[in-house]
């Protein structure tokens, strides 16, 4: 009996204090109100924190459907990053310490979304080896210059696969399993869980009634805003 | 019967899964995305124009909504090869299904317009 109580106690600790989940209308309140809530979003180049060059330019190619699956309307995107190329803006550091009002003018968007790509990497560990994508997205008004979105998300893909009892063999399968891993079908994944706690656009046909989803880690939102600082 | 039956899911999971959660129909849309962004050349370019003018087929055949962006991006590419008149129609297209857009496309349209009266 004991034993049950104390395993109680440390489930509704555990519940309480390790992760906290607070509901989409309580975690985005302004994502609720008619007057706040976006209909366009402009995504601007990602913030890349991670050793990939090509990262930030190839995320792009993942961000509009999850967006737009999600009942936004999103600026598209391969015209949008060629107008920040020409004005020689390729990476989002460049532009992090404008307000997202001075996008209003320019591209009549509401919203503007923050990426920042934290890890998109390969980490071996002798025989083990996983890859890496974690990325922090923040959507601000382009009104009010306020945060009406965020939330942080990183999966992590075993690589190594099944042993096969010669540790030498298990080397190089590991690292050819690791090296031929593609970014991309796990970025999509990461993409997929963090706008599930997006609240439903304009466009989506269940909009405004998903408030009460119990899906938001709190320490995840909470992350993503101190990352882009 | 049984077989009967096997039509029915096939033909019913053939038919829905190429719409998304959110009532699109996306085709190849980020995969020719990708490959045009990891390695832009004409071929590149050239199936990424296909996979454009694909959804807009497939979403009038299913009578769906082109998603956000679809028609403006073919726009770009055709504005990009000179075909301003048949540019101009799809970004008319995107501004008439997304009114969010207009503000945007008119400044590019404007630039774009100027560019090649230019050349």
């Amino acid at each position: 009996m004991k034993k049950i109580v104390g395993l109680l106690v440390a489930f509704v600790f555990f519940a309480s204090g390790c992760a906290e989940i607070e509901t989409k209308q309580q975690a985005y309140p302004k994502m609720y109100s008619e007057t706040e809530k976006p209909v366009s979003i402009l995504v601007v180049p990602a913030i890349n924190k991670s050793t990939a060059a090509d990262a930030a330019d190839l995320i792009n190619s993942t961000l509009t459907i999850p967006f737009a699956d999600n009942g936004y309307y999103v600026l598209p995107i391969s015209i949008v990053s060629d107008i920040f190329k020409r004005d020689g803006i390729i990476e989002g550091s460049q532009i992090a310490g404008l307000p997202a009002s001075v996008f209003k003018t320019n591209f009549g968007v509401d919203s503007v979304l923050y990426i920042t790509i934290n890890k998109w990497d390969t980490n071996y560990i002798v025989i083990a080896a996983n890859v890496t994508v974690g990325m922090s997205y923040v959507l601000v008004s382009a009104t009010t210059n306020e945060v009406l979105w965020s939330y942080d998300q990183q999966i992590v893909v075993d690589t190594a696969g099944d042993s096969t009892g010669f540790i030498l063999a298990d080397i190089v399968k590991t690292a050819v399993a690791t090296a031929l891993t593609d970014y991309i079908p796990i970025a999509r994944q990461v993409n997929a869980a963090a706008v599930s706690t997006l609240p439903y656009g304009n466009y989506h046909p269940l909009v405004g009634t998903d408030g009460e989803m119990k899906v938001v880690l709190k320490a995840s939102k909470e992350k993503a805003l101190n990352q882009t600082e | 019967m049984k077989i009967l039956a096997l039509i029915c899911i096939v033909a019913l999971a053939g038919g829905c899964t190429s719409v998304s959660p959110g009532g699109y129909y996306w085709g190849k849309y980020s995969y020719t995305y990708h490959d045009l962004i990891k390695e832009p050349s004409d071929m590149t370019t050239a199936a990424h124009k296909e996979t454009l003018r694909d959804i807009i087929a497939i979403s009038a055949e299913k009578n769906l909504r082109v998603p956000p962006g679809i028609h403006a991006e073919l726009g770009n590419l055709l504005a990009s090869s000179n075909q301003m008149n048949e540019a101009l129609a799809e970004y008319e297209a995107e501004m008439a299904l997304y009114p969010e857009s207009k503000v945007f496309l008119e400044k590019l349209i404007s630039g774009q317009s100027q560019g090649s009266q230019d050349q």
